[in-house]
């Protein structure tokens, strides 16, 4: 506090230390990780590689620029962001509408709400295992046997690459959809009413108490699951590994997966936890474009 | 509109709900009831083509998971499954009270203060969320194994931290703020310290915010892989690394899997249940207008 | 819908009247202690065992009990699937801090494990009268070649079967082929005789029985490339080629390499399943098993499966014979064992060899086989035992074991001793997907996959 406020100062002094007491317990749980995380990137400048020990030495930077070098990594990297648009769209989209939906008077909708959370309940690798029973045919696939009721051709699910891409896709949206939905649902059932009663005061449709009413006084929420849907499509992990190991012709390969090939198949963790960092940048540089629209939404909400 | 095209659209709509709502179970419940099926399989049954749904139960799966003994034709899991859901538990419970201990005074102090660093600190706490594991994960095992916490339910509570705690403050935080000021200086003119204002005003009307955020932080954290994976070992393994292992050298169980994954799922299931009156009851308490 | 019930008469009748009292009371311990061997000289140590989920793993655990009676070590265990269990191995034994005493390897993992020093050579325990009791043990009874395939003298390049032993086998893998006799013999298909005709085969069953003609692994992974595929290859070329040449450069490009890979490639994609490219081993078995292939070329001990008829679709209808020679008419099928090696880093060094001693017995053995299907046997007492005999010798008429034991005539291990034999054949599998999505043709994808590993040769320092 500068000595100009000094007026303001001696009422402040007690509140102005407050926050940060309050912060401190959680600052120092996390602060216990911040060494193990130092050592990370100290690896990433390494070229620390399991089986040859002796040969331990910092490199610096090389890792960095080899990377640029990998052909690889360009089309992982493609990957990555390509999938996170679509999968946030998708998946924020079909979570607002499910959202809108239960909350209206809908008959068995507390029944709902508790069944949706059922995909949440199992661990995303045995979500993707089951999802690969359903959906591998020679496993019995019961997928391609219900299409087949509707006169659809077997899908090639993890055999093409197109097929691969799709089903992570739905694998991703069948256990992240719930999440959106309640958050949005929760967000939705906190709004205030007073807008709702003068927009229908005025007069206004459904749709435009949606477009005008709805949406802006959701967008704390909507800014909150994008970004935290972003922040996980950036880094799926757990899908990929289980159905399709980054294939086939790694069409499915992501930077996340790469990095775990070169750390824990190919034990060069130099190189993996390089490519672990340059996807963390990624995740960060857009979660914090897209946290500032949050902050500023957020500032609109309560002043 | 006559009364006939209005009872039409009614009844459209209604028809539409219906379709809607049967969608939307259809997509979320079917995976788990095939997951059900499945575990109610013999072996053959299972991979059947094409695949069965009407065929004859067996509870071996589930017998196999409490008493881990050979049955007939194929091996099974060892007894650990009982010791794999009692981990899960300890690490699940125990990581969610700490981060909700930590969350709400810290989630308290980025909702209703202004300070210099607010939105730095905020940020901070959410980036640990973004790193990959595998940077973690890798030193955090070293350290571990240095100082004694490796294959410990306090190392693993304290490593899940990573993935509760961000996902904590930053849920409370949205839910704290949208109590009404109006309340909370209500309060404040009352003669409420910064505590009282805390648990009186803001902590009851967040309930439901708080409720949710307590069953997804849990389910967040009971279903973790990765961290368990490298720094626990047999006796600290939750479900999670228990279910892979039913992938074997020379078959994959499938149907205990199946069941491994729909009993691993109960605990979550119930939560939910105790949580769904918490958001009724939040709702009709009615200062939330 | 009735519930099935099973009682204990069924539970022993499904394991055709053999009981686990063949491994448990203290007459099983009466066989150990024939050994002239201070079995409790180890009295109150400690171990962690590091194990892969297996057959032979399974029936070890109900014994460690037993174990602890017989010498007093107490027995801690740690169990994955391969994969994971690998990721832990190594990062174990990286960090040399002894945290798993006894591991399970095999002869292309110990590639890694010696040269920077990780596990121990088990002479120097053998030859001790004080640990062992060689006329008791007899290491003799296993067969010779899994024997040689876990001894390496450290030379990249070569020396597999010379040198120290690294780990003593658990079990015998080498690679067949297994067709549907029923639909060959329906349709007056033979058996083929070399690839080409393996590719009309193939086709023909795809044509007239209309399921896939061959199932085979396709993950993008060394997994899928050592079994049927390397086999096939290695016969091909009448096992005189490699991945690495002489000089240790990668020779995925060799024209004979390159023609195989297309008679192949185009065999899975004309006649194989659709999703052939996301095949793991258990895919390409349980396709068979259900009865969707006319083929498979891989794990002898598959049959197990293939025959159990609780399971399979197909027991009773499959023929067993060799992969097609090449032109010189020899088949030269790879090989793997699962075997148990030691931490260099343990603490209890002489309690780790008791234990590994007593879980490669003859009678721990035989028990895992009979009791717990560990398959096939790496002693030739196990396999000799008419328990045994009378379970494998159905299979296939008796085609079984009398083509597994010719394959073991010529079968060895396939390929080149050297640190990064992972990281080739993941280099290896991706090409073969780049042919099969028709993204390159497969002598311009062998060739840069060549490319890759000598880059990758070249980083690790792995030269002549």
């Amino acid at each position: 506090m500068r000595a100009d406020e000094t007026g303001r100062r001696r009422r402040r002094r007690p509140a102005a230390v407050l926050p940060y007491l309050l912060l401190s317990p959680a600052l120092v749980l996390l602060g216990g990780m911040i060494y193990p995380f130092a050592l990370g990137l100290y690896y990433s400048l390494t070229n620390y590689w399991l089986q040859y020990p002796d040969r331990f030495r910092v490199v610096w930077f090389e890792n960095y620029f080899e990377l640029l070098e990998e052909p690889l990594f360009l089309r992982a990297l493609e990957f990555t962001l390509g999938f996170t648009v679509v999968a946030v769209v998708v998946q924020v989209g079909l979570g607002l509408a499910v959202a809108l939906f239960l909350h209206g008077r809908i008959p068995g909708r507390g029944v709902i709400r508790a069944l949706m959370l059922l995909p949440l309940m199992i661990p995303p690798v045995i979500t993707a295992l089951m999802w690969k029973i359903m959906m591998a045919s020679t496993n019995a696939g019961i997928l391609n046997h219900m299409l087949s009721f509707l006169g659809v051709e077997p899908i090639n699910w993890f055999g093409s690459t197109q097929g691969a891409v799709v089903s992570v896709l739905i694998i991703d949206t069948w256990g992240n959809l719930p999440f959106v939905a309640l958050i949005l649902l929760g967000g939705l059932q906190a709004l205030p009413s007073e807008p709702y009663e003068a927009a229908r005061v005025d007069g206004a449709g459904a749709a435009a108490i949606l477009r005008y009413v709805t949406l802006p006084l959701l967008t704390p929420f909507i800014v909150l699951v994008v970004t935290f849907r972003a922040m996980d499509s950036l880094r799926i992990f757990d899908v990929i590994y289980a159905t399709t190991a980054g294939g086939p012709n790694d069409a499915t390969t992501n930077l996340h997966i790469m990095a775990y090939q070169y750390a824990f198949q190919w034990y060069q963790m130099g190189r993996g936890m390089t490519q672990a960092v340059v996807l963390l940048l990624l995740v960060v540089t857009v979660s914090y474009l897209l946290l500032r629209l949050w902050n500023r939404a957020a500032e609109r909400m309560a002043p | 509109m006559t009364p006939g095209a209005a009872a039409f659209r009614r009844h459209a709509r209604n028809v539409a709900v219906l379709l809607g709502a049967a969608a939307l179970l259809a997509w979320t419940v079917f995976p788990f009831f095939w997951i059900l099926l499945t575990s109610l399989k013999s072996p053959a049954d299972i991979l059947s083509v094409p695949p069965k749904f009407v065929f004859a139960p067996t509870i071996e799966n589930y017998a196999a998971l409490v008493f881990g003994e050979q049955r007939g034709q194929y091996s099974s899991t060892r007894p650990d499954f009982p010791l794999f859901f009692l981990n899960s538990m300890i690490i699940s419970v125990g990581a969610v009270a700490l981060s909700i201990t930590v969350g709400i005074p810290a989630a308290y102090a980025l909702a209703r203060f202004s300070f210099p660093l607010k939105n730095l600190l905020a940020f901070l706490f959410l980036s640990f969320r973004f790193v990959p594991f595998i940077v973690f994960v890798i030193p955090l095992y070293l350290i571990y194994q240095r100082v004694g916490l490796y294959n410990t339910h306090a190392g693993l509570i304290f490593a899940y931290q990573l993935i509760s705690l961000p996902f904590t403050i930053w849920m409370l935080r949205s839910f704290f703020m949208e109590v009404p000021l109006e309340i909370q200086e209500a309060a404040k003119i009352d003669g409420c310290s910064w505590l009282g204002v805390l648990t009186r005003v803001i902590l009851p009307l967040s309930m439901p915010g708080i409720a949710v955020t307590v069953i997804l932080g849990f389910m967040f954290c009971w279903n973790a892989f990765n961290y368990p994976l490298m720094l626990a070992g047999r006796q600290t393994f939750p479900v999670t690394v228990g279910a892979i292992q039913f992938i074997s050298y020379e078959q994959v169980l499938w149907g205990q899997m199946a069941a491994a994954t729909t009993v691993a799922a109960l605990p979550q299931l119930l939560l939910s249940l105790l949580v769904q009156k918490y958001i009724v009851r939040g709702l009709t308490m009615g200062a939330v207008r | 819908m009735q519930v099935q019930r099973r009682g204990l008469a069924g539970l022993l009748l499904a394991m055709g009247g053999i009981p686990h009292a063949l491994a448990q009371g203290d007459e099983a311990l009466a066989y150990y202690r024939q050994a002239n061997v201070n079995w409790r000289q180890a009295d109150g140590q400690s171990l962690t065992i590091a194990l892969n989920k297996h057959p032979f793993t399974e029936s070890l655990l109900p014994l460690i009990p037993q174990f602890r009676r017989l010498t007093g070590i107490n027995v801690e265990y740690l169990i994955l699937p391969e994969a994971e269990y690998f990721t832990r191995l190594v990062a174990d034994l990286s960090q040399q801090r002894g945290e798993f005493s006894v591991v399970m390897t095999g002869p292309m993992r110990n590639w890694q494990y010696v040269p920077p020093n990780w596990i121990l050579p088990l002479d120097g325990f053998l030859d001790n009268p004080a640990l062992t009791d060689r006329s008791w043990f007899k290491l003799e009874d296993f067969y010779p070649p899994l024997i040689a395939a876990n001894r390496w003298d450290g030379r990249t390049g070569g020396g597999v079967g010379e040198g120290p032993l690294y780990s003593i086998p658990v079990l015998e893998e080498s690679y067949i082929l297994a067709y549907r006799k029923d639909i060959f013999d329906q349709h007056d298909i033979k058996v083929p005789a070399t690839i080409e005709e393996m590719a009309e085969a193939a086709r023909q069953v795809k044509r007239h029985a209309g399921i896939s003609g061959i199932v085979a692994r396709g993950t993008p992974s060394v997994a899928s490339m050592g079994t049927g595929f390397l086999s096939g290859l290695k016969s091909y070329t009448d096992g005189q080629w490699s991945e690495l040449d002489s000089n240790l450069r990668a020779n995925f490009h060799d024209p004979r390499s390159v023609r195989f890979t297309e008679i192949w490639i185009d065999m899975v994609r004309e006649s194989g399943p659709p999703n052939w490219a996301n095949l793991q081993w258990y895919d390409a078995m349980e396709a068979f098993t259900a009865g969707q292939a006319g083929m498979i070329a891989d794990a002898d001990f598959f049959a197990a499966s293939y025959e159990d008829p609780s399971r399979s679709r197909v027991a009773g209808k499959v023929g067993y014979a060799l992969i097609p020679p090449g032109p010189g008419g020899k088949t030269y099928s790879g090989l793997w064992t699962w075997a148990l090696g030691i931490n260099r880093a343990t603490r209890n060094k002489e309690a780790a060899w008791l234990f590994l001693q007593w879980a490669t017995a003859q009678h721990t053995l035989l028990n895992a086989t009979v009791g717990y299907r560990n398959y096939n046997p790496s002693r030739a007492s196990v396999t000799n035992d008419p328990r045994v005999q009378e379970a494998m010798g159905g299979w296939g008429g008796g085609t079984y074991l009398s083509t597994v034991a010719k394959n073991l005539e010529t079968a060895r291990v396939a390929w080149v001793p050297q640190p990064e034999r992972t990281r080739a054949g993941d280099i290896w599998a991706r090409s073969l997907h780049e042919i099969y999505f028709r993204r390159m043709s497969a002598a311009d994808a062998l060739k840069r996959a060549s490319t890759e590993l000598d880059r990758v040769l070249r980083q690790a320092d792995i030269r002549r």
